[in-house]
């Protein structure tokens, strides 16, 4: 299944939302038949594009499987300008680490989309912005071209700020505010860094595998530095992650969900992608700073979270605590903790989404965002309960669920570099799990508040949309096997760039 | 080819934009109770006829390597690749003006010639001032052009605030210009000659007096580009104008002060007078903060508009550093960045004032609260403005952004690290002001009435579209945008 084969793979799973997009722009919404035509609509963009992806992630496997070395699944290549100071391209690459990431990312989509039934105003506009931002995601995770990247990068700022701010609740401007003001800062750190790289390599190329070279000093290290504080800016890592933890709790729960499901994960793509691969000897050099950074945070995250009385700040510091994991294997760089932060960007994406819309729709219910208004509701709503202990178990890395192998492949890869970091971060595992149990009490055990007693359980719709991602979980956490190997293919470049080849 | 062959060709364009302008003067002398339409199309085959004599410039210089056609008065007018560039860019941007102005001209039927007749001669202007090199009729076309947009602002008027605002952008321009004059006085003063194209042979006699000329000259130019210190005439015109026409107004000064700009500074100046260098760095600078600071603080649609067009323009100012050659060693692409930004530049300008002409029309005030929740009230509005702006701003991945990327490469390349690093904190606050904008438009109001854009003629909402798509287009198809742009770029190179 090489790229000469089939060349719009990429393109298709890039554009396809898109396309919808514009269908849906062109459908009525004046009553509910209408408004339900536009969701299908959306729903069917976001489908197919989840579909190609899956379907094309296994091919892809066996792509990989048969290619070995440092291949890529599917690649696409067409000259974009080239009468410049440099030759830019439409060029797209999957590889190990994109593929899943694409699966996940699209998996998340098409649940958000469903989650749209609950949404009844404005939904033309909703559907579109959320098929947009689709496929600016997608576009970031296969771009190869630095412009590409970056073009796809920004693609995401407007969408995603007028869905916080039009769909969020009280104080979602300031929140929208929050995020344009720190996703703006990362969004031109990141062009800059993508000057000083083409500048620098002078190859006269944006192209991400040809200005793959040794840098002076002083360019490395201020790229590498401004990569890494847009990355994680995005990744909203401490201590520039309260535009996620504004956004995430006044965004509309979908929004939210994606928010924490595919936003943070493509900071700490862009992160590997470009911070380790590009600047591979500061990246090395200052890992000692990278691992304490992720020390600093897991424990602000999770500790944070324990002070916290609405439900999804909750979960938003638990977001903080968990990318700080991602953190630590980003420091340590070896193989098998990377391997490992990919699976932990898959497993917290899908668990991270269930916990924020589980969230939505338990103050939905309840019409309160205080943990401590609520509880009991285990009695009226025993599933939404089960939903949330299954999010927070493989949260938590319980054997089974995605979790688990994603937290001891990054926990074992990074003890042989930063013992002491690693063993600090998994003590902030403990809290994580306290806190996650201590909110599963309060919101869903203890006794049966009257005002709750008409609260009623998940629909057909929460089904809709909680299973899938229950599925997710369970399929990366029994059979990490399968994707172990495409993962390793894809961090071998890293790996390789890190041991300077 | 004799020097009257080869003066007529060089100015076909010109000429035939005036004798078309005299042409609608003489028929609405002579026939007083004509429709405007037929004055919009007599001008609009003017315009076309000037866009085919750049045609057959263009046919002429093919095979000629270095990009220079024409060149008469000892190189005082130079019709090469570059000013060819420039008229087909006034042209397209004056075309387009007239086929959207139906708003501002239906106010003034009677004197419907005098506008068209003044886009006529504004448009010549500037592509007189890409083909001068003689300081004399260089001064000359932009006072002319200056006269031209002032006076077009005066006549559409729709109010008191309007003819203020064209007498403001009097005052500011003539104090430009007179900048300019003395400027040029002075460089003549030096070299004993009125030519551009031999001062760098003369710098060395008198460098501090050159700088003093080069400042006051860059000065004045940035009354006609729109940028720090001289730029507030482009918000007060965008507000108090009607949209249709201060859209022309300022694409055309931002024409007409790049061309001038990349005329004196990189065809005149060139590498031998450093000081222009360092000046112009200075003012790019200073004119990208104000210009993005203002637009963080504005209650006014169309001043937010105006002042991203000056950021716009501000950043052109980056490319015109990266003339000579890169950090590799091989030619910058400054000028080819520079060129396919004005182009941008003037593009998103004419989109903006488009829509915002068909806003008005409509009935929409023009405050920034106004517009909250426009997308609720006329979606295509908002999504048409949403557009405009975003590529005015630069937000990715739209045309204007790119722009501005070819731009700051193209600086850092030159070594004008810290510019980019200014360029680029710059765009971040005019992205923010536009992101803030945008989603004021979808944001809920609750008592929403919709209205539709039916109010103006279908050739005017199609061509504010398509200017709007423009910005999307050009994302795709900027290689062919950078190629003609490169060519236009040669001679300057």
């Amino acid at each position: 299944m090489g790229a000469h084969h089939v060349n719009v793979i990429l393109s298709s799973i890039i554009w396809t939302p898109m396309l919808f997009a514009v269908v849906a722009m062109f459908l009525p919404e004046r009553d509910d038949e209408q408004r339900g035509r536009v969701r299908t609509v959306a729903l069917a963009g976001a489908g197919l594009s989840f579909f190609v992806s899956a379907f094309f992630a296994i091919l892809g496997q066996i792509g990989l499987g048969q290619g070995g070395g440092l291949s890529s699944a599917y690649q696409e290549s067409h000259a974009w300008f080239w009468t410049f100071l440099f030759h830019a391209y439409y060029d797209l690459t999957a590889d190990g680490m994109t593929l899943p990431l694409l699966v996940v990312t699209t998996t998340i989509f098409g649940c958000v989309i469903f989650h749209s039934w609950k949404i009844h105003e404005r939904v033309r506009l909703y559907v579109i912005l959320m098929l947009v931002l689709e496929t600016a995601v997608n576009g970031v995770l296969c771009s190869a071209d630095f412009v590409l990247f970056v073009a796809f990068w920004g693609l995401m700022l407007v969408p995603m700020y007028v869905l916080i701010r039009v769909y969020g609740g009280p104080g979602a401007r300031r929140a929208a505010a929050w995020f344009a003001g720190f996703q703006g800062l990362a969004f031109v750190m990141i062009v800059a860094t993508v000057a000083i790289i083409i500048i620098e390599a002078g190859n006269q190329s944006s192209d991400m595998v040809q200005d793959l070279k040794s840098f002076s000093t002083p360019a490395e290290t201020i790229g590498f530095w401004m990569s890494f504080v847009a990355f994680a800016i995005a990744m909203a890592i401490f201590p520039v992650h309260t535009w996620m933890v504004e956004a995430q709790s006044k965004a509309s729960p979908g929004v939210a969900a994606i928010l924490s499901g595919t936003m943070l994960l493509l900071g700490a793509y862009g992160m590997m992608r470009i911070s380790l691969v590009v600047f591979p000897a500061p990246a090395h050099y200052y890992s000692f700073a990278i691992t304490g950074l992720a020390v600093v945070g897991a424990f602000w995250g999770s500790i944070g979270a324990l002070r916290q009385d609405e439900l999804r700040r909750f979960v938003a510091y638990m977001n903080v605590a968990q990318m700080s994991m991602v953190l630590l294997a980003i420091g340590a760089q070896t193989s098998v903790a990377l391997v490992g932060a990919i699976l932990l960007l898959a497993a917290h994406a899908f668990a991270s989404a269930m916990l924020t819309l589980i969230s939505g729709g338990v103050e939905e219910r309840t019409r309160t965002t205080s943990i401590r208004a609520m509880g009991g509701l285990v009695a009226q709503a025993p599933r939404l309960a089960g939903f949330w202990l299954f999010a927070a178990l493989s949260v938590i890395g319980i054997p089974a669920l995605a979790g688990f192998t994603a937290d001891f492949m990054v926990f074992s890869g990074s003890f042989p570099e930063h013992r002491i970091a690693t063993v600090l971060v998994m003590a902030s595992v403990i809290i994580t799990t306290g806190g996650l149990l201590w909110v599963a009490n309060r919101v869903f055990f203890g006794p049966v508040r009257d005002q709750f007693a008409r609260v009623r359980d998940v629909t057909l719709l929460d089904l809709t949309v909680l299973i899938p991602l229950v599925g997710a979980v369970l399929l990366f956490g029994i059979r990490p096997g399968a994707i172990i190997p495409i993962i390793s293919n894809g961090v071998l470049e890293i790996t390789t760039r890190i041991a300077g080849g | 080819m004799n020097f009257t062959h080869a003066l007529t060709l060089g100015l076909l364009p010109e000429l035939m934009l005036a004798g078309t302008a005299v042409v609608s003067v003489t028929v609405a002398v002579a026939r007083p109770g004509l429709r405007p339409d037929i004055h919009r199309w007599i001008a609009c085959i003017g315009l076309v006829g000037s866009l085919v004599a750049c045609g057959l410039i263009l046919l002429g210089l093919r095979g000629v390597p270095t990009g220079v056609g024409i060149v008469v008065w000892r190189g005082g007018l130079t019709v090469d690749s570059f000013s060819v560039f420039i008229a087909i860019l006034a042209g397209i941007t004056a075309l387009a003006s007239c086929l959207v102005s139906d708003t501002p001209v239906r106010r003034i039927p009677a004197r419907s010639s005098a506008f068209y007749g003044l886009v006529l001669v504004a448009t010549a202007a500037v592509d007189a001032i890409a083909a001068e090199r003689d300081m004399v009729t260089f001064f000359i076309t932009l006072v002319l052009l200056l006269v031209c947009l002032v006076a077009l602002g005066a006549l559409v008027k729709t109010d008191p605030r309007g003819g203020v605002s064209s007498f403001e952008h009097l005052v500011e321009g003539v104090i430009g210009t007179a900048c300019v004059l003395y400027g040029l006085v002075v460089l003549y003063g030096v070299t004993g000659s009125t030519n551009l194209a031999v001062v760098v042979g003369s710098v060395r006699t008198a460098p501090g007096v050159v700088a003093l000329s080069a400042a006051l000259v860059l000065l004045g130019l940035c009354a006609t580009l729109g940028v720090f210190p001289l730029r507030q005439w482009v918000g007060r015109v965008g507000s108090n104008v009607p949209a249709g026409a201060a859209g022309f107004i300022i694409a055309m000064s931002v024409i007409g002060g790049g061309a001038a700009l990349a005329r004196v500074t990189v065809s005149g100046f060139g590498a031998g007078v450093r000081p222009w260098l360092w000046l112009v760095s200075v003012i790019a600078s200073l004119a990208l903060g104000h210009a993005s600071l203002s637009a963080l603080r504005e209650s006014s649609v169309s001043r937010l508009v105006g002042h991203l067009v000056s950021a716009q323009a501000a950043m052109l100012l980056l490319g015109l550093l990266a003339f000579s050659t890169g950090s590799l060693g091989v030619p910058a692409y400054g000028m080819t960045a520079f060129l396919a930004g004005l182009g941008i530049t003037s593009v998103a300008t004419l989109a903006a004032f488009g829509v915002l002409s068909m806003i008005q029309r409509a009935g929409i005030e023009d405050a920034i609260t106004d517009m909250r929740g426009l997308a609720h009230r006329s979606a295509p509005a908002a999504l048409l403005l949403s557009v405009a702006v975003a590529t005015l701003a630069g937000i990715p991945p739209l045309a204007g952004f790119l722009s501005r990327l070819l731009l700051v490469t193209s600086a850092a390349d030159a070594g004008y690290g810290w510019l980019a690093v200014v360029a680029i904190a710059a765009t971040l606050l005019t992205i923010i002001a536009a992101v803030r904008f945008i989603g004021l438009l979808y944001a809920d109001v609750g008592d929403e009435v919709p209205f539709t854009l039916g109010a103006t003629p279908l050739v005017s909402r199609v061509v504010a579209g398509a200017a709007c798509l423009a910005g999307v287009v050009l994302v795709v198809l900027i290689q062919p945008l950078l190629a003609v742009a490169t060519a236009g770029a040669g001679p300057l190179r």
